[in-house]
């Protein structure tokens, strides 16, 4: 042992794991991630898997920004400070409001007119989604009052209802004669709502809808 | 009643729980918070708001994207 520290990129590659492996929602990524890969869609597994590590990354530079020395850091000890809540919030004005609901029905009616699974609709969902998540990352586009505290129950209720859904369509997918082969016996949401998507009118509504709920997302 | 039926009574139940919760969360005195309250209390930070945003990106990713 010389008694030199480890190169920058080492201690940033293992402060990223390890803030990484801390968060669940990384982990759930990751495995969303691989999961998304293995079942045919590499890309999207891929791009999964960087937002996975773009948050782990950010994690470990917001720890690393929030330990500030104590009065006892002479003994090697170090305070970390919670993180604050993200409920500052940009301000939008009416008319910008309507420009984006124009602007978002317009690439409904042109993305629907793409046919599921071809390059220009995969390059339009994908760099919408990617446009928004980048928006979400800098914090909620309106003010709004913090919730505080919700009721264990009342939230319990809630997380109950969607794991349970949850099961039931997982249920479904694994019931069919193969994860990538449909079953009328025991259909997915994805085969219940095939037909729907197969005419411009209804992906188009489909997206239009989807839209908005990321629209809604991105303003909590 | 079929499977088939028995499988999309199923997607219809767990859709008519939601509006009931939401119900009782918006007119009632219950305990119960509404799903934009949950859906805060989830974002409040960023690694809440990207993970639910990006479940919102994967469902467009999953249905539209090859």
């Amino acid at each position: 042992m010389d008694g030199s520290s480890p190169p920058r990129w080492i201690v940033a590659l293992g402060s990223t794991a390890t803030a990484g492996v801390r968060e669940p929602i990384v982990v759930i990524l990751l495995l969303i991630a691989v999961f998304t890969a293995i079942s045919g869609r590499p890309v999207n597994g891929l791009l999964l898997a960087v937002v996975a590590v773009c948050l782990a990354w950010d994690n470990a530079r917001s720890r690393r920004r929030v330990v500030i020395p104590a009065p006892d850091a002479a003994a090697g000890l170090t305070t970390a400070q919670p993180r604050e809540p993200l409920i500052a919030a940009r301000r939008r004005r009416p008319a910008a409001v309507a420009a984006v609901a124009a602007a978002g029905l317009v690439f409904a009616a042109v993305a629907g007119s793409f046919a599921r699974y071809s390059w220009p609709a995969t390059v339009s969902v994908i760099g919408l989604a990617a446009a928004m998540v980048v928006t979400g990352w800098r914090g909620p586009s309106r003010s709004r009052r913090d919730p505080g505290e919700l009721p264990r129950r009342g939230t319990a209720l809630w997380a109950g209802l969607l794991v349970a859904a949850g099961l039931w369509e997982l249920s479904a997918l694994f019931l069919q004669p193969g994860l990538d082969t449909t079953s009328s016996a025991h259909p997915t949401i994805s085969a219940l709502t095939d037909p729907l998507l197969t005419s411009h009118a209804g992906r188009s509504g489909a997206l239009a809808v989807w839209i908005a709920a990321g629209c809604f997302l991105v303003r909590r | 009643m079929s499977s088939h039926d028995l499988t999309v009574f199923g997607y219809l139940l767990f859709l008519l729980a939601g509006v009931v919760l939401e119900l009782l969360a918006r007119r009632t005195r219950l305990r119960i918070p509404s799903l934009a309250a949950v859906l805060a209390r989830a974002m409040r930070t960023r690694t809440g708001r990207v993970g639910v945003l990006v479940a919102w990106a994967w469902l467009g990713l999953h249905f539209f994207a090859g």
